[in-house]
């Protein structure tokens, strides 16, 4: 219903685009310990564990959405989480790409 | 133009062996506001949450301008031109309602505006929120308009507010459906009604001039 690229400069989309990057702290920092304490490398880039990473940190992100019953107000916009949740996914893997080479 | 624009038809719920609701009915046709009242626990919200793609019915089906909804979705029906206010608060509380509007439209123009649409709308009251909401649905410039209990816990003076609204909404041409348990505040805002008693609707014709007990016995006085 709105158009895709006005969603994308909204202050809604700018409130996840900050709240993601805290809970991919969160999530990176559990990674780290259990990667550590298995002894891998603790900031490797690991596709299938960045993928797995990348589904958990949407998924908390989006039950935080639904406890404010935001997800009615981005299903009256015409978004469907999808929608929503998509432009994060490279986020995810650049940060942890950069993380990992750093 | 008497044609149901959105309708929900036969719809059957259960939770844990338990039925919600039997074969349930309701729908919204342009130009009218129809109420769907019933007591606390009766079905409305459930009824409604189908209605909107919210939940997924055990049985029936939704149907928009007669056609069958495949699965049907918020998003989806949201582009086919539905609106849905829920019972509880949905606009996110730390953005103002001129930022919501905002995603709308990039120039907002409503019909009604106040000095605290530029504030959060977790700081506002109870009925400002509820004006807030609806501005923001109806800045989507909808076909159907849904809204579960828009009326309460809210002043007198802020229901003639969101009443006035409704009207000139379906003065337009939206079909606007509403929940309620309030029997005379559906007296006086809604044109069409169906009754709802322990997940069944009925629909009632002539409910200003019957007294209530003839179609809604069940009404505690």
């Amino acid at each position: 219903m709105i158009p895709y690229s006005r969603w994308l400069r909204s202050r809604l989309f700018r409130s996840y685009l900050f709240q993601f990057p805290l809970i991919w702290v969160l999530v990176k920092a559990g990674n780290a310990y259990t990667a550590a304490w298995g002894g891998a490398p603790p900031l490797a880039f690991r596709p299938f564990t960045e993928v797995a990473c990348c589904a958990i940190e949407l998924f908390i992100l989006w039950v935080f959405i639904r406890r404010n019953n935001e997800d009615i107000l981005l299903g009256n916009l015409g978004l469907s989480w999808v929608a929503v949740l998509l432009p994060l996914v490279p986020i995810h893997f650049v940060l942890s790409a950069a993380v990992a080479l750093a | 133009m008497n044609e149901p624009l959105l309708a929900a038809d036969s719809i059957d719920f259960a939770v844990k062996n338990r039925m919600i609701l039997r074969s349930a009915y309701v729908d919204a046709v342009p130009g009218k506001i129809t109420a769907l009242v019933g007591r606390s626990g009766s079905g409305k919200t459930t009824m409604f949450w189908i209605l909107v793609g919210l939940r997924r019915p055990l049985g029936g089906q939704v149907r928009w301008a007669g056609e069958r909804v495949e699965r049907p979705r918020l998003a989806d029906l949201a582009r086919r031109g539905l609106a849905f206010g829920p019972d509880r608060p949905f606009l996110n509380p730390r953005l103002s309602t001129t930022d919501h509007l905002r995603m709308i439209d990039e120039e907002p123009s409503v019909a009604e505006s106040y000095e605290w649409f530029g504030r959060p709308t977790g700081t506002l009251s109870g009925g400002e929120q509820r004006l807030s909401e609806l501005a923001v649905l109806l800045a989507c410039k909808p076909k159907v308009l849904v809204l579960d209990e828009p009326f309460r816990g809210l002043a007198p003076a802020v229901r003639d507010l969101i009443a006035g609204t409704l009207r000139r909404a379906a003065t337009a041409g939206v079909a606007v459906l509403y929940a309620d348990h309030d029997v005379e505040q559906v007296k006086n805002t809604a044109d069409r009604l169906y009754s709802m008693e322990s997940g069944m609707t009925r629909r009632v014709e002539g409910f200003r001039e019957r007294p209530l007990a003839e179609w809604y016995h069940a009404w505690p006085q």
